[in-house]
């Protein structure tokens, strides 16, 4: 028997995409035809099966939202301004709360833009401060969070870029280590961040992130890497791939 | 003195509180990791605190929650490269040991772990919208917004999967049920 439907008519009654009337139409259409429903039966077994998968439970332990970040504060895209909003009210009042009023109003009065000046720097500071002592926090997460709120930071100081340096020496997970290199990796026209990395190199043992670092060593054609990496090759506890690659990377860079 | 949106936020959290399963185990099964999952979960809803002047109704906020999510996964991606699939093994054999100490039949727990291999050759762009459709109960419209791809293109490779998925089933003979 000659069916007019495809086979993918099948595949969108399964998954609910049909209309009410043509679902009807190709159930009545079902009755008749052995070749739909053979489909249709194979095709179902697959999607109960699908259904069988399971997914672990979300822990617990990141249940609760930070409250700080829910701190009421006004529409705007940069979130770290209005976080530091909070705490600049708290201290410099009405002052904070007017320019923070005005989305798209032009500063005429010279003094405000004064103001404004010394609050951003303020709130610079600030959001600075914050990602530091974020980056210290027991949740990996919030080590995270912190590490991406870098990018915000134009230029990173000193100091941001030692923090940085040191988690990725230091921070016991590997997720944590790979955001503060993919961080690192914008602030690389800085020679003391280039050396940095370099150092790094030996200093890691995952697998996941040895191959990130050849990856960067790479992308910033720093040749100074290779012995560094050289040294990586003779880990006793390489992983094969890891290997692989970083002979490929030092195979370029020479 | 300062315009409190008080309502808005409140209301995205509790928003985020209702779709944070639902989130997390799109994460998870795109990636088999769920540690990583659990961070980008966290991390989607700061994208979504951070750009909400962007979200309109609240009728489209599962299309946007995706989305956003599809961002967040596509970074993961770039980080963690190629290599990401070594943690995705060795994810999937402990559960494959967890599993074996359970009563269930044998045959279930191959015809799992077949399915489970035959989902993730599938290309990142299928599996996600194979994983949006049959476990998020979206339609094709929204599906294709998700994506940003048209929803012809969502239908295709819709099926296109599904086909494949069920003859990598026929070839190994497991297609009893």
């Amino acid at each position: 028997m000659k069916c007019e439907f495809d086979k993918g008519i099948i595949t969108d009654y399964l998954s609910n995409q049909l209309s009410e009337e043509e679902r009807l139409q190709f159930e009545s259409h079902l009755k008749e035809c052995a070749e739909c429903k053979e489909e249709l039966e194979a095709q179902q077994h697959l999607w109960k099966l699908m259904g069988e998968s399971t997914v672990p439970a979300y822990s617990s332990r990141l249940d609760n939202l930070d409250p700080f970040v829910i701190e009421p504060v006004r529409k705007d895209s940069r979130s770290w301004l209005q976080v530091a909003a909070v705490f600049i009210l708290v201290v410099a009042g009405f002052a904070a709360g007017y320019i923070i009023r005005r989305p798209a109003v032009p500063v005429v009065d010279n003094s405000y833009k004064m103001q404004v000046d010394s609050l951003s720097a303020q709130m610079h500071d600030m959001r600075e401060m914050m990602m530091l002592s974020l980056l210290e926090n027991p949740s990996a997460s919030e080590r995270i969070r912190a590490v991406s709120y870098t990018s915000e930071i134009n230029t990173a100081n000193d100091k941001v870029v030692e923090a940085l340096l040191t988690t990725l020496n230091n921070d016991a997970n590997v997720n944590v280590r790979l955001m503060t290199l993919n961080a690192l990796m914008h602030y690389t026209d800085n020679p003391a961040v280039r050396e940095g990395l370099v150092q790094s190199i030996v200093n890691q043992e995952s697998p996941l992130v040895q191959s990130a670092m050849a990856d960067a060593m790479l992308k910033m054609q720093e040749k100074k890497a290779v012995p560094s990496l050289k040294k990586l090759l003779e880990q006793k506890k390489i992983n094969t791939q890891v290997k692989i690659k970083i002979e490929h990377t030092i195979s370029r860079l020479i | 003195m300062l315009r409190v949106k008080n309502g808005d936020l409140r209301k995205m959290d509790l928003l985020f509180k209702r779709h944070r399963d639902a989130l997390f185990a799109f994460l998870f099964r795109m990636t088999g990791q769920r540690e990583a999952s659990e961070d980008m979960t966290q991390n989607v809803f700061y994208r979504m605190i951070r750009s909400r002047h962007t979200f309109t109704g609240s009728g489209e906020f599962k299309t946007w929650m995706f989305h956003l999510a599809r961002n967040v996964l596509k970074d993961h991606y770039r980080i963690n490269s190629r290599y990401g699939r070594l943690a995705d093994i060795s994810d999937y054999d402990e559960r494959i040991e967890s599993d074996s100490q359970s009563q269930g039949p044998v045959e279930k727990k191959e015809q799992l772990e077949l399915l489970q291999t035959a989902i993730q050759s599938l290309s990142t762009e299928d599996r996600e919208i194979i994983i949006l459709s049959r476990f998020h109960e979206l339609k094709y419209h929204q599906v294709a917004q998700i994506m940003d791809m048209s929803v012809a293109a969502v239908k295709t490779r819709m099926h296109r999967s599904v086909a494949q998925l069920k003859n990598m089933f026929l070839k190994s003979g497991k297609h009893e049920m």
